[in-house]
């Protein structure tokens, strides 16, 4: 029974509403870890699901359910440690609403359905709101608001885009479930006209929420207000599951032989998306901000990636599970950087490597593998989106794209060398716990070893959801 | 003859037009609720046959776009007793024209996609193409956020209009989904409504913009 992943967070989140203060953080975490099992067990057993109309287990869905599992358990011991720190007004809510938020993302990854789909996501976004709120003041008020609103709006525009796809069935008279499985199996008998349509919606409804230009202004305001912990998950698997839904779309474009028309369009936003982040990765002045940006960039990155196919698509999808584990690694150390100097300024910390030595090595090892140095997975990744891309012969986008991560990445360079060897006369407020480093650690060791060596089950799941959008060697 | 679904969607047609010049926040919500009220009725006219759970979930859906939703809205500015204009960065006039251009344009393009259904009701199509273009216009013409709420929820109607008019197939339980998620969103909507005029004293979004790049 698959629907019990995502239904035990949800009950152990209401629950968590009514648990007095710290009673959550232990749920919290056991939850995690009880999600996690579960998480591996359907991996190795691979059951099929109660309501087989609405659900089903995929590759791409098994893949991204690890990857959330996985985050959840780590941050959620972090959690633990940044709640005794922070100063959080109703902790119930905050452990409620993660709860929650798991449980809706963990609905994404096991959704078949096209409108479950969109229902799951929707969901997220309702889930994650309180979460932005956390800290109650007029800012987060502001960007709560902002998410709310554009990213309502946005899913409000998939769903028009899979109202639009289940007219494709009508005009094609085609008649099977609306479900992502079964619409790939007669792709080609739907109307080419509505599904291209359904596939623009449904884009950019999805990408809005996925942080794609020029649809991505929440999410720079939303990943710095929320308290790091949420940013660390919002960052490292929401943008996943957003992106979860473009590629099971993009799953029937394929099929439909209108690889072409989602590609030329992904293409574009990746790299409108990698531009943007570009532009503004230079002159940000807070650090959480900055790592928000770089989520944008790595998303254009992925699209591009998606869009380019062949050895991009596979060199795609490492970026996102790579993108996951080090970018959740680096908000929950910004957590740390927010504890220890209290500012969330960039100006306002320096001597980072010398005052939290061992947030250093977190954060900077996380800095030197998102910017894509070898021997991280980032760097694999983009290496195959390369030569996937002059493959195809995109030069002048192989250009911009090539040109982009140049600027971000010394950009991102010198904000992080102004953090850690700055000189200011900062003072910390925080020791260093090692409930509050060592999650980091593990993320990027797990994101290191996957490099060198990746369980076979694992690439055999990668390579048969990349084979189904024309992805592979 | 005409079919009883053009006269409701003439009545759609023209919640639009009203919506477009109303210059006060009460007017505009009790707009909105008929156009919830109407929208929702419209599958009883369109030739499916109803079975007894469709007939249940129509008027679920009669009850919470038409009733509950705006309810909550008109709830959340009561409580806070906020000023009662629109603040538009269109103006009324130019809103109108614009929204009669629209639904002369909608009914124009709408024969050009070739729908199946579409020959029957001559109206539908339109209609929905224009509650569309009408609750993003309103979204981005309209600086106090409880239009911009309002604008969501014409857009709302007007994808639940697409879907129930060209699309046959889907499962009560999942519309009733959707509608639970629209819901949920409008009610979180209303509560940061009531904390941006606590924290703000005014739901101008203009005051929103302390957040930038």
């Amino acid at each position: 029974m698959v629907e019990i992943v995502f239904l035990i967070p949800f009950f152990t989140g209401i629950v968590a509403f009514f648990l007095p203060k710290t009673a959550g953080r232990m749920l919290l975490v056991l939850t995690g870890a009880v999600h996690l099992l579960l998480s591996i067990l359907l991996w190795i057993t691979r059951p099929a699901a109660l309501f087989n109309a609405y659900f089903a287990v995929t590759p791409e869905g098994l893949l991204s359910l690890l990857v959330i599992s996985l985050l959840f358990f780590l941050i959620s011991i972090y959690t633990t440690g940044y709640l005794e720190k922070a100063d959080i007004r109703s902790e119930h809510v905050f452990t409620g609403s993660m709860l929650l938020f798991l449980s809706t993302m963990t609905m994404v990854t096991l959704s078949d359905h096209i409108m479950v789909m969109w229902i799951a996501i929707e969901a997220t976004t309702l889930a994650s709101a309180p979460l932005i709120y956390t800290h109650r003041s007029a800012a987060s008020l502001e960007a709560t608001w902002k998410y709310v609103l554009i990213c309502s709006v946005g899913i409000a525009l998939a769903l028009l885009g899979s109202v639009l796809i289940t007219v494709s069935m009508d005009v094609g008279g085609v008649d099977v479930p609306v479900a992502f499985s079964a619409l790939t199996g007669v792709a080609e008998r739907l109307d080419p006209f509505w599904l291209k349509t359904g596939f623009v919606f449904i884009l950019v409804g999805y990408g809005t929420k996925m942080g794609l230009a020029p649809m991505h202004t929440w999410l720079p305001d939303a990943h710095s207000e929320a308290p790091s912990p949420a940013s660390a998950l919002l960052s490292g698997v929401l943008l996943n599951c957003a992106y979860l839904g473009i590629f099971k779309t993009n799953k029937i474009m394929h099929a439909a032989g209108l690889a072409d028309f989602s590609g030329t369009i992904l293409i574009v936003f990746g790299l409108a998306s990698i531009l943007a982040a570009a532009t503004y990765i230079l002159k940000q002045t807070e650090y959480k901000r900055l790592l928000a940006y770089s989520s944008i960039e790595n998303m254009g990155i992925i699209a591009f990636g998606t869009g380019i196919g062949g050895l991009g698509a596979y060199g795609a999808v490492l970026c996102l599970i790579h993108h996951s584990l080090i970018k959740s690694s680096l908000f929950l150390s910004s957590g740390n950087l927010l504890l220890g100097y209290g500012n969330r300024l960039i100006e306002g910390t320096g001597r980072m490597a010398k005052l939290m030595p061992r947030t250093f090595v977190a954060f900077f090892g996380g800095f030197a593998a998102i910017s894509g140095f070898p021997p991280f997975g980032i760097f694999i990744g983009e290496l195959f989106i390369i030569i996937g891309a002059f493959k195809a012969g995109s030069y002048v986008a192989i250009g911009l794209f090539l040109l982009s991560i140049c600027v971000i990445f010394a950009g991102f360079a010198g904000h992080v060398m102004k953090i850690s060897y700055g000189d200011g006369d900062a003072t910390i407020q925080m020791e260093e716990k090692p409930a509050m480093v060592w999650p980091q650690y593990a993320l990027l060791l797990t994101s290191l070893l996957l490099c060198f060596w990746m369980p076979d089950t694992f690439y055999q799941t990668i390579m048969h959801a990349v084979n189904s959008i024309g992805g592979g060697f | 003859m005409i079919h009883p679904v053009d006269t409701l969607l003439t009545l759609v047609l023209l919640s639009v037009l009203f919506s477009f010049g109303s210059s006060r926040l009460p007017a505009l919500i009790k707009t909105v609720a008929f156009q919830g009220i109407v929208v929702s009725i419209v599958p009883f006219f369109i030739g499916h046959d109803m079975t007894a759970g469709g007939v249940a979930f129509t008027v679920v859906t009669l009850l919470i776009r038409g009733i509950i939703i705006p309810l909550l809205i008109y709830l959340a500015i009561k409580k806070v007793a906020i000023r009662r204009e629109v603040e538009p960065i269109v103006g009324y006039h130019a809103s109108l024209l614009g929204g009669l251009v629209l639904i002369v344009a909608a009914i124009f393009v709408s024969p050009k996609f070739n729908l199946p259904l579409a020959s029957e009701n001559a109206l539908l199509l339109p209609t929905a193409i224009t509650l569309l273009v009408a609750g993003m216009f309103l979204l981005m013409a309209r600086r106090n956020a409880i239009a911009m709420v309002l604008g969501y929820i014409i857009l709302e109607n007007g994808i639940y209009l697409v879907g129930t008019g060209f699309s046959v197939r889907a499962h009560h339980i999942v519309e009733f989904g959707i509608l639970l998620d629209v819901l949920a969103g409008v009610m979180i909507m209303a509560v940061i409504l009531q904390n941006i005029k606590q924290a703000f004293d005014d739901v101008d979004t203009a005051l929103l913009r302390t957040l930038k790049e």
